[in-house]
């Protein structure tokens, strides 16, 4: 009996301890889980934070950065705001979201250009069309100025002409910006013309005065014309719109050691340094043309410029102010685009203005006796003090190395001592052949001529004319057959014939006295002697080219 | 002056005269002969008219002859040749009137009367 009690208070104690034990353990499990709960809240707390501040970064993002970032694409001084909070600037949510504006910058850029093209091709096809037509127009228009003088018609015809001319200045400019050739094939043509060309395009073409200080017969190679006179013409449209009504634009044309350039001053506003910054960058032509930012309405002239200096190797400069106080343009072509042209038998445009240079070859001609046709002994009579001095003026060295050039008779003279380097001369050597026609080979039709340029000049105005170059010669001393009375080569050759023979006669009655003389005469046919012996100034230079040329 | 290429013209018309197409004077006509006066032609003479003078330096020309020399329509040429008379640079003679053809009725009449002025 008593066992039972000590199995229940036994019992009872076990039961007790367990109870004790697994009271603790709860206890502390609680108490585990209350910190649970309680480090669960935190976190949660920190990712609501954390959430909070990511969406708070992402609306920020859409609301202020893409926005800025779209605009900037447009407009490059926009600037793009950073993170809300400046911390997130290193961590990898931070540069993931620089990494979405990166994407969208591009992909803006690549629609950009995208649509630009797109727009550009469109207004390529549409101004080509109106190109076209407007030269249809021109032609028809052309066609009916011909056909009908009356003062009346002709006047709203030119009026028309003229409307039709500048149209197709703003289509053809529209085009090449777009990136489309200038829509017009053209022959080699006298610089000059590509110059009054582009000056006939514009409105106010009558303020423009052309200098034209090239020699003549220069001319531009058949694909530079249409971009010349097109940059031209733009030049000038600047020039024209931002000067006042009343004063000019000076266009000066001049040879320059690369090439030619035609330089345009304008009397008017000027440009800023910023403005003179931005024009430069158009011309040079160095960046993508982009139609949107041209502006709106798009001003196009320049854009058009530098997309033709680009395309044919042009040179245009802005970057010095003019001395007439507003702005200096200067287009520079290369001597590879360059050629020449025989302006006589290929006259310039009548209304473009002659070369300075001619008119000093034809004083020359007036004043002195050296019209053309004296080539073959040019060099001899370099005597006549006069000669050298009047030549000056077009003392240039590609002037003088052009046989083709109509003052080239006169220049020769000069051209000896200096050295002939310009680039795109055909080669001075070309002329000298002549010499030796004049002294030994042609001697049996020529045998008049030679000599008479000995003595021409001392007793008559004009000389007798080689034949070949007779029509050249005509049109470049133009004004000299009024002048004096020419004298045609039979008369010469039968004047010099006389005094040949009596010089013959008095050398064979002095024949032992004079050692030299006599010694040439013996070989060479009559002409020569009488040249070399009549000459009392005595050239000693011309015996002893006639003795090397035979 | 004889190479006178295709293609259009670089240059209009309009600019030889300014745009002008009215002639200061109007007695001009397409087959007027102008002859150069001879007198010297000052430097600051537009590029158009010294280039009508200078065809004219070889000798008469009447004004369709110069405007097809200088590549110019007529309209202009009579311009700038109005321009250059104000100036007395040259000189303008009006046509020669075509000969007309005699009435051959009057001829025979005439040879009739001749004939019986010599066999009475």
């Amino acid at each position: 009996m008593i066992a039972l009690p000590d199995l229940v208070v036994g019992g009872l104690a076990v039961g007790t301890l367990s109870a004790f034990a697994l009271g603790g353990g709860l206890l502390r499990s609680r108490r585990h889980l209350a910190a649970q709960r309680a480090k669960t809240a935190a976190l949660r707390a920190q990712l609501d934070g954390t959430s909070r501040v990511f969406t708070a970064e992402v609306e920020h993002l859409a609301a202020r950065r893409v926005p800025a970032a779209a605009r900037q694409a447009a407009h490059p001084h926009v600037a793009v705001p950073g993170p809300l909070n400046p911390q997130l600037a290193g961590s990898p949510l931070g540069s993931a979201l620089e990494q979405v504006l990166k994407g969208l910058h591009a992909e803006l850029a690549a629609q950009r250009t995208r649509i630009d093209a797109a727009a550009q091709a469109g207004m390529r096809g549409a101004t080509r069309e109106i190109q076209a037509a407007l030269y249809r127009m021109q032609d028809a228009l052309r066609g009916l100025q011909q056909r009908y003088d009356d003062p009346e018609l002709a006047q709203t015809l030119f009026e028309l002409d003229h409307e039709n001319e500048q149209s197709l200045r703003r289509a053809q400019i529209a085009a090449v910006v777009c990136g489309a050739w200038v829509g017009l094939a053209r022959e080699e043509s006298h610089l000059v013309d590509a110059v009054t060309g582009g000056q006939a395009r514009l409105a106010g073409y009558q303020r423009v005065k052309v200098h034209n200080h090239l020699p003549a017969g220069t001319a531009l190679v058949s694909h530079a014309v249409e971009p010349v006179a097109i940059i031209v013409a733009e030049l000038l449209d600047n020039a024209l719109r931002h000067s006042a009504p009343d004063t000019e634009v000076v266009v000066n044309l001049e040879a320059v050691h690369h090439g030619v350039c035609v330089t345009v001053d304008d009397a008017g506003l000027g440009m800023t340094q910023d403005e003179r910054a931005r024009a430069q960058r158009m011309v040079a032509g160095s960046e993508p043309i982009l139609l949107t930012e041209l502006g709106d309405p798009p001003r196009m002239g320049l854009a058009a410029v530098g997309q033709l200096t680009r395309q044919f190797d042009l040179g245009v400069d802005l970057s010095s102010p003019s001395p007439y106080g507003g702005v200096r343009a200067v287009l520079r072509v290369d001597s590879h685009l360059l050629t020449r042209i025989d302006p006589e038998e290929l006259p310039p445009a009548a209304s473009a203005p002659r070369s300075t240079r001619r008119a000093a070859v034809r004083d020359t001609a007036n004043g002195s006796a050296a019209p053309g046709g004296t080539g073959p002994k040019a060099g001899a009579p370099a005597a006549e003090g006069s000669r050298p001095a009047t030549a000056v003026p077009w003392d240039e060295p590609r002037l003088a190395a052009t046989p083709q050039d109509e003052a080239r008779p006169a220049a020769t003279p000069q051209d000896e001592p200096r050295p002939t380097t310009a680039p795109w001369d055909e080669p001075y050597p070309a002329a000298t052949p002549d010499h030796g026609h004049g002294y030994g080979t042609d001697q049996d039709d020529q045998s008049a001529a030679p000599p008479s340029d000995h003595h021409g000049p001392r007793d008559s105005g004009g000389l007798p004319q080689r034949r070949r170059r007779s029509r050249a010669a005509g049109q470049a001393g133009a004004p000299a057959p009024e002048a004096a009375p020419r004298r045609r080569p039979e008369e010469a050759a039968a004047a010099l014939g006389a005094l040949q023979s009596g010089t013959a006669a008095a050398r064979s009655a002095a024949g032992p006295n004079t050692g030299a003389v006599p010694a040439v005469s013996d070989g060479a046919p009559a002409a020569n002697t009488a040249g070399t012996a009549a000459d009392d100034t005595g050239h000693d230079r011309n015996d002893d080219e006639g003795g090397t040329a035979r | 002056m004889t190479g006178r290429r295709g293609g259009r013209p670089l240059v209009p018309a309009y600019l030889s005269t300014g745009g002008v197409a009215r002639p200061s004077r109007t007695h001009l006509e397409r087959l007027s002969v102008l002859t150069g006066s001879g007198e010297r032609a000052p430097a600051e003479l537009p590029a158009a008219q010294a280039a009508l003078l200078e065809e004219l330096e070889h000798g008469s020309l009447t004004v369709v002859e110069a405007a097809a020399l200088l590549r110019l329509p007529v309209s202009a040429v009579l311009v700038l040749a109005a321009d250059l008379i104000d100036r007395d640079l040259v000189l303008a003679r009006a046509p020669i009137p075509p000969a007309r053809r005699f009435d051959p009725d009057l001829l025979k009449r005439v040879a009739d009367g001749l004939r019986d002025l010599k066999h009475p």
